[in-house]
């Protein structure tokens, strides 16, 4: 598995110029308009929730019903700071575990069983929480959902502006994206990868494929409850079509345009896809075309997606010189 | 009201409903069985399909039974196209595959919705008045649309079971390898398989048509029924998902008498995972899980 991170170590200016650009990028958006901070704030919080389902791929699953395990975490962590008042980083703690809980019962049920299989129940799972939200009118405020969510504030100090809040997401993103890449440089990184390339092979070399996908699984749908408590507190209203499985499939297409095999991949897919939308504005639809058509592309022709391509540029132009 | 008409009601409703369920899962389940490939497109060639005799049937003047025929042979021929041109190097890769339908899912829902907007429309019945059975009434419009379904059913049975093709088809659901030793060529079978499978989606799309309402969301509904049905018949199991279609249309329609449809939904979803943690092999299906 060709990554970024890996042929950067061998080429110590590629880091450089790649820790360069990271920079420029996470720095930017603060010198420019509001508009720009708002599309990076909405970028960073989709960094966070890819980076969850990307680690559920890694260990060979792909979840459809990720935006309901961050209707989870942000529904939990809503109704309890609005009804008992509880401090912002009390119920996003709440909230995170909630999702990891339900996470761990389903996961615990269905990754017993062939891949297909989970793809199909998660599906089915999105729906029924999206039923969930919208029938238990006197908790979840049915389909009106919830507004006037107040800003997050941490230890007396309020994010209420689009620069502050930006700061928070991005060091949660880019906290969560470095956090993965130890995960993956460590031996447990190595046994959740082995699993998704050969379960057969890795259970018979003693790892429990099982634990090692419902331990990806529970991280990951936490992944997706931390993005989705600082969505909630960012944008403030959240809805059960916050969530619907459009915005797992939505999730999908950034991993997958990304690149499902590098710890880049979430990064570079919600970078170039959440901006994506304002080229399309007002044709939705030719957006959705885009979309799939682009997802099937990058399947067929760069499987490893967007982030993957310095290395297959790398190895054409070595070729050639070869 | 008596109550032995209610469910006698409810089970006329349950069954109809079922034969929906039950053509949309055999499709499904055939898609898999040839390609092992899960087919999130499926409830877009429903749509497609109910769009087709909905056109062919108000605008083209054609009557309901032959638009139904074309509408299907319309929906085998591009199901293959689509097969051969997009699917074609995802054959037999799970993951990859599943993502590939993905976008073609949205491909097709979105050229619909930019061909046909999103206002739905509703096509005219094509039988009025009620037939009696005793004490219970059921539209007329319905009785044809069971007796067609039974009818496409019959005909997927016999083409199935008695014709080279369909025992060649049959063979690659069982095993592929063995099968394509035995001289049957993936080429054909492939496109046809996933053909037939999206076929019948649109079959249940085109005689569904006349009963609810046509847009480009409808497909999303009896694509997640079809994945409950072949989750409880077993993956790749015809059989299977014929005895779990009609079941889960019985289910949802005598649950109706008594809950809100919601309440109905989360029950359904209850029985899947206590069926996943009991029985994961499906109703009838033959392991490999």
């Amino acid at each position: 598995m060709s990554t970024v991170s890996t042929s950067g170590a061998k080429n110590p200016a590629c880091a450089i110029l790649g820790l360069i650009i990271l920079a420029a990028l996470v720095v930017f958006p603060w010198f420019s308009g509001p508009f720009v901070l708002h599309l990076a704030v909405l970028t960073a919080i989709n960094i966070i929730v890819v980076n969850g389902l990307a680690l559920i791929s890694r260990s060979g699953q792909l979840s459809l019903g990720h935006a309901a395990f961050m209707a989870v975490g942000a529904y939990v962590a809503v109704i309890l700071g609005q009804r008992f008042g509880l401090p912002f980083f009390l119920t996003s703690v709440v909230g995170i575990i909630a999702s990891m809980v339900v996470a761990l019962v389903l996961g615990w049920i269905i990754l017993r069983l062939r891949g297909v299989y989970f793809v199909l129940v998660t599906f089915a799972f999105g729906e029924l929480v999206r039923l969930v939200l919208l029938d238990f009118t006197d908790i979840t405020g049915g389909a009106n959902g919830i507004t006037s969510i107040a800003a997050a504030e941490i230890f007396g100090f309020k994010f209420d502006s689009r620069a502050s809040m930006y700061a928070l997401c991005a060091a949660v993103a880019l906290l969560t994206t470095w956090m993965l890449k130890r995960l993956f440089n460590r031996p447990i990184g190595h046994a959740i990868d082995s699993v998704a390339v050969n379960p057969a092979l890795a259970e018979s070399t003693g790892l429990s494929v099982h634990r090692l996908q419902v331990f990806s699984f529970v991280i990951g749908c936490g992944l997706a409850g931390l993005g989705s408590v600082l969505q909630a507190h960012y944008i403030g209203y959240i809805s059960p079509e916050t969530y619907n499985t459009s915005i797992s499939v939505g999730l999908i297409v950034m991993l997958v345009i990304g690149g499902r095999n590098s710890v880049w991949g979430p990064l570079v897919g919600a970078i170039v896809l959440t901006p994506l939308p304002e080229l399309f504005r007002g044709a939705v639809q030719t957006q959705h075309i885009f979309y799939g058509a682009a997802l099937i592309l990058i399947l067929r022709f760069l499987p490893g997606g967007l982030s993957s391509l310095p290395g297959v540029l790398r190895k054409l132009t070595g070729k050639e010189a070869a | 009201m008596d109550w032995s008409i209610l469910i006698a009601q409810a089970t006329v409703n349950g069954l109809i409903v079922g034969l929906l369920y039950l053509l949309m899962a055999i499709g499904f389940t055939l898609v898999f069985g040839v390609m092992r490939m899960v087919n999130f497109a499926h409830g877009e060639f429903y749509m497609l399909g109910a769009f087709g005799a909905y056109f062919l049937t108000t605008t083209l003047g054609i009557s309901f039974l032959p638009a139904l025929a074309i509408t299907f042979a319309g929906a085998v021929v591009f199901g293959a196209a689509v097969e051969w041109s997009i699917l074609k190097p995802f054959r037999h890769d799970e993951l990859n595959g599943m993502i590939a339908t993905i976008g073609l899912a949205m491909i097709l829902q979105n050229l619909a919705l930019m061909f046909f907007g999103p206002d739905p429309v509703s096509m005219p019945s094509i039988a009025r008045g009620a037939t009696r059975l005793g004490q219970i009434a059921i539209p007329t419009a319905r009785i044809y649309v069971v007796i067609f379904a039974l009818a496409v059913l019959c005909a997927l049975y016999i083409f199935l079971k008695k014709s080279k093709p369909g025992r060649a088809l049959r063979a690659v659901v069982e095993d592929f390898e063995i099968a394509s030793i035995q001289g049957i060529r993936s080429k054909v079978y492939y496109p046809l398989g996933f053909g037939i499978g999206v076929g019948l989606a649109a079959a249940a799309g085109a005689l569904m048509a006349p009963l609810f309402s046509v847009s480009p969301f409808v497909g999303a509904a009896p694509l997640l029924k079809a994945f409950m049905v072949v989750i409880l018949g077993g993956l790749g199991s015809i059989p299977g998902a014929a005895v779990a279609g009609l079941a889960l249309g019985l289910v949802e329609s005598y649950s109706s008498l008594f809950l809100s449809t919601s309440t109905a939904d989360m029950l359904i979803f209850l029985i899947v995972i206590v069926m996943l943690i009991v029985r994961p092999k499906g109703l009838l299906g033959q392991g490999e899980v």
